[in-house]
């Protein structure tokens, strides 16, 4: 008996189900439809080109692309040739794609397009990297280097050695054992280099098992008439999940956004009925709506203003009732849904959706409420890269705001007695950061227990809220330890603030450092008929810098003295991953803000009556 | 196949270009056309008269639309044409032994589309006019036609029955209906009903064909050119081709709306054809939306009705008389309405009533919010 794994389940489903649609690119307006039979059918290519290419058990292939059916064909052809992927940002710069090319030793690379192209071949000293595939030749055609191949050479490569060898890649995914390596996550490393956290083929079973079977976490469980949209970077653990693995685990049909900026048209367009996103875009998302209803015309302001109102209330009650209706809220709601919530959830992209999460990051509860409130069913989950994203999630029915949600069914959680660290122990806790044993050793203990980094309490004895990450919390020079994420998140839930930044580590009070939402700011000074032209002026006018002022106002009278923000400044540009300011999923790296920005921060301790609260 | 209730994810082009790309306007084109198709059960023949009208102006109006809207080469001919189409249709039909020229051809689709042939070729042959000129000045050859037919009709006795006497229309009559006799003393149906559906029905293949044109590669060189000819023709439309193609379409069009324009009334004189028609087609397609197929047919209704709203007036104005030699009566108002109409139009809403009805559509269609 054959141990079964995300490919042997691929296979089963291309076998019972082979004109089941498995996934949809959308390519000049259509969106084109890829049947389980057509997926395996391109793996089995890939992967008989991965040996052709000399691609042995154990190798690392790497790849740097957008979400699309080739990152999905080339990851699986690469597990089903028992060798080991490694996921790129493509907003990676190239210093950070060297590192990673050269850390994870890749002998292939797949380089989605010219920019990706000329990161890898600006990449000197990976003696490994043999091939680079790319799949938009635009622009490559002068190219000359001999690594340099097409995705479609790599496919006809594929289909004579597959002529030549048949059952070649079979007999390999036969062979397959749970303690082979599937992939290298590199974690996005808000300190120091990014390490590559190894999981399993055991791992990823043991999540699917988890989330799919043991304590499904949707009902009725996820499965063949499931849509998603596939959009966050693939390379993080969270989208791999989502997209790859679901997939073929529960027969979900993943649909490709074009790019992140058409994340709201294409959540139009495909209605999907799961749907995770991070705080980000949530925050976004609510940001959007707000102004959109707040341009629209008098009538139809007033009347979304009457239906929010309820929404609000309905939020409320569903957040105090664990996310379950009672009869009253079930009729209420049906009166908005015919007159109101239909409309506004269709406009969002969220009307058909059965189960919205969010993680990756905290996120404010006013935004899970508000979107609970239009009856968008809204779950907190908790989970990280080294736990292959199984700790806790809220189940529904049982959702409680401000908290990460319980254990899953099967899998060890707990506090650490004296740090209060939170420390999970299950089958699917990674097998060790990629030639680093020295780090390894630090996140896992002897018996097992993983150290997450992240500090919580219990609510109730059921549910786990997490404080902070761990090297984050503030010691001020008084002595009181403050946790900055939750004073950030409550800033960052007024949808013109799109960044915040809280400082105060050995200092007397807190400070921030503030970033604004450039499409929200920017159209409320258009109702003001404020003159802007760059993002730092706009920043910079007295009358944002009250508008900022208020919302840190309101902030601060909802805590003690010790966490209020006495001083803020603006920031003087949008951060950036490639300027090194956030990382590849956006987390702000306080290093560099701290170094980048420190004049500001300085300032603001000296005494600069700018600002003052 | 795509998911359902997912109207904006199309899977393949076919959707993506279909006619009625989306559930709503399927439902609603079904609605509409049944309550079209019933008409006759539920109004008064007096009415049904005038709708019926409407319906054939429609027919004409779109041949307009195609030239003037979607190609914007504008005709101030159009009652030329249409009066080639009642004129060819008349001779075809007629008596051969009758006192005016007559050949005999009763069958209805042959003198149908005999009307929209000669009509047809009378413009291809006026086409290549609009290939040299342009805006007023094709404005102003147009009109020289409308002359150049009144001329014709008045004094071509043998075909037109000459000025103030007229002729007899020809008569619709196909698989033994004939569409002019009067059965509702009978229990069957009336004429007016009989000529109401027949016209609808050759409506709803006038508007299914114009819209397949507008959306083809010939519609979307029309708007080309339309939209500046010159740039059409760097981009490789062949102006005289398609300005030809338009006029002679549109043509087509005003000539098979003239050989059903009187067979309600079964006689007309050539004074119909004057400048006034041509006016009245162009409000009909100024009011009704310029390029679009739906406010053509709006706009035609609308213009059919007025008179008839005209009359109800004096009811709420009392001011207004219906008789003419009061003044001010209805039929002043009914000249002043078009009038103010047109204006009104072109400053307020440019789309036409396509443009309230789009106005309509969007408010929904975005809400809650604006766009």
């Amino acid at each position: 008996m054959s141990t079964r794994t995300v490919v042997t389940r691929i296979r089963d489903r291309a076998r019972s189900a082979p004109k089941g649609v498995a996934m949809r690119e959308k390519r000049l307006g259509i969106w084109h439809e890829i049947t389980w039979a057509d997926y395996w059918d391109a793996v089995l290519d890939v992967g008989h080109a991965l040996l052709a290419l000399g691609v042995r058990p154990g190798d690392r292939v790497s790849v740097q692309s957008e979400n699309r059916p080739e990152w999905l064909f080339l990851d699986i052809a690469t597990v089903a040739v028992r060798a080991i992927t490694v996921g790129l940002y493509p907003t990676n710069p190239t210093a950070e794609t060297a590192y990673l090319l050269s850390h994870s030793g890749a002998c292939l690379h797949l380089a989605e397009d010219q920019e990706q192209v000329d990161k890898a071949l600006g990449v000197e000293d990976v003696p490994d990297l043999r091939r680079i595939v790319y799949v938009e030749p635009r622009g490559l055609a002068p190219y000359d280097d001999p690594r340099l191949m097409t995705w479609d050479r790599l496919l006809e490569m594929g289909r004579e050695h597959r002529a030549a060898n048949p059952g070649a890649v079979e007999a390999l995914v036969d062979a397959a054992e749970p303690g082979d390596v599937m992939t290298l996550v590199y974690t996005s490393g808000t300190t120091g280099p990014p390490k590559g956290a190894m999981l399993t083929i055991g791992n990823a079973e043991f999540a699917l098992e988890t989330v799919l079977e043991r304590s499904p976490f949707a009902r009725p469980a996820p499965g063949p008439h499931d849509l998603t949209l596939s959009y966050l970077p693939l390379c993080h653990v969270a989208e791999r999940v989502l997209t790859t693995w679901y997939n073929a685990g529960a027969g979900t049909q993943v649909n490709f956004a074009e790019s992140i900026e058409t994340v709201p048209q294409n959540l139009r367009e495909v209605q999907p009925t799961l749907f995770f996103a991070v705080p980000r875009i949530w925050e976004k998302l609510l940001a959007t709506a707000r102004i959109k209803l707040d341009s629209a015309t008098w009538a139809k302001r007033r009347y979304a203003a009457f239906w929010l109102r309820r929404a609000d209330r309905l939020g409320a009650r569903l957040a105090a009732n664990g996310g379950r209706h009672t009869a009253g809220t079930r009729l209420a709601y049906a009166v908005g849904w015919v007159l109101f919530y239909r409309a506004l959830r269709d406009r969002l992209g969220l009307r058909r959706v059965r189960h919205a999460s969010s993680g990756a990051a905290p996120i404010a509860p006013e935004v899970l409420q508000f979107f609970m409130g239009i009856g968008v069913p809204m779950h907190e989950l908790y989970g990280m890269t080294e736990n292959t994203a199984i700790a806790t999630a809220n189940r529904p029915g049982r959702v409680r705001l401000g908290t990460v949600g319980e254990i899953h069914d099967g899998t060890e959680v707990r506090l650490d007695d004296t740090t209060g660290e939170i420390l999970t122990r299950h089958p699917a806790v990674f097998a060790g950061y990629w030639q680093d044993p020295d780090a390894t050793a630090r996140t896992i203990s002897e018996d097992g227990w993983l150290h997450t980094g992240d500090v919580g309490e219990w609510v109730d004895g059921t549910h786990l809220r997490i404080t902070d990450r761990m090297k984050d919390i503030i010691i001020t020079a008084g002595g009181k330890n403050v946790a900055p994420s939750e004073i950030e998140n409550a800033l960052k839930a007024s949808p013109f603030v799109k960044e915040a930044v809280v400082i105060g580590d050995g200092r007397k009070f807190l400070t921030a450092l503030i970033g604004i939402e450039l499409d929200t700011v920017g159209a409320w000074a258009q109702q003001r008929r404020l003159a802007f032209t760059t993002y730092r002026d706009l920043a910079e006018k007295p009358e944002v810098r009250a508008l900022v002022q208020g919302i840190v106002d309101e902030v601060n009278s909802r805590h003690n003295p010790v966490e209020q923000v006495k001083h803020f400044r603006m920031l003087p540009k949008e951060l950036d991953h490639e300027d090194g300011e956030l990382t590849a999923t956006q987390k702000v790296k306080r290093s560099a803000i701290d170094a980048m920005f420190h004049d500001l921060v300085e300032d603001m301790y000296a005494g600069g009556r700018e600002g003052a609260a | 196949m795509t998911p359902w209730g997912r109207p904006e994810l199309y899977t393949a082009y076919k959707q993506d270009m279909a006619l009625l790309n989306t559930r709503s306007k399927m439902l609603g084109v079904a609605a509409i056309l049944v309550v079209a198709a019933l008409m006759p059960l539920m109004v008064a023949d007096d009415l049904l008269i005038i709708l019926g009208n409407g319906l054939v102006l429609a027919i004409g109006a779109l041949g307009l639309n195609l030239v003037t809207g979607y190609a914007g080469q504008v005709s101030l001919g159009h009652a030329f044409f249409v009066g080639v189409g009642a004129y060819t249709a008349a001779v075809m039909a007629g008596d051969p032994d009758g006192r005016y020229l007559g050949l005999g051809i009763d069958f209805m689709p042959a003198w149908l589309l005999g009307a929209g042939l000669v009509a047809a070729a009378c413009g291809a042959l006026v086409a290549p006019l609009a290939t040299r000129l342009r805006g007023l000045y094709l404005a102003v050859v147009t009109l020289g036609l409308v002359f150049i037919g009144q001329y014709f009709f008045f004094e071509w006795n043998e075909m037109s029955g000459g000025s103030q006497v007229g002729r007899e229309a020809a008569k619709p009559e196909l698989l033994g209906i004939e569409f002019t006799v009067d059965n509702g003393f009978k229990g069957g149906w009336t004429e007016e009903q009989k000529l109401y559906w027949l016209f609808l029905a050759i409506l709803v293949v006038a508007a299914v064909a114009a819209r397949n044109i507008a959306r083809s590669r010939i519609g979307r060189a029309f708007a080309a050119i339309r939209d500046r000819d010159v740039a059409a023709g760097v981009m490789g439309v062949n102006l005289t081709r398609y300005k030809v193609i338009a006029f002679t379409l549109s043509s087509f069009y005003a000539g098979v709306a003239g050989s059903l324009m009187f067979s309600a009334f079964g006689h007309f004189t050539p004074e119909s054809f004057s400048l006034l028609m041509s006016v009245q087609f162009i409000a009909i397609v100024l009011i009704g939306g310029v390029a679009t197929v739906s406010g053509t047919i709006m706009g035609a209704m609308l213009i059919a009705l007025l008179p008839r709203l005209a009359s109800e007036l004096p009811a709420f104005l009392p001011f207004l008389s219906d008789s003419a030699t009061e003044h001010p009566n209805i039929f002043e108002f009914e000249q002043v309405a078009y009038g103010v109409l047109i204006v009104a139009f072109l400053l307020f809403e440019p789309r036409g009533l396509f443009g309230v009805w789009h106005r309509v559509r969007t408010y929904w269609k975005s809400f809650p919010f604006s766009y």
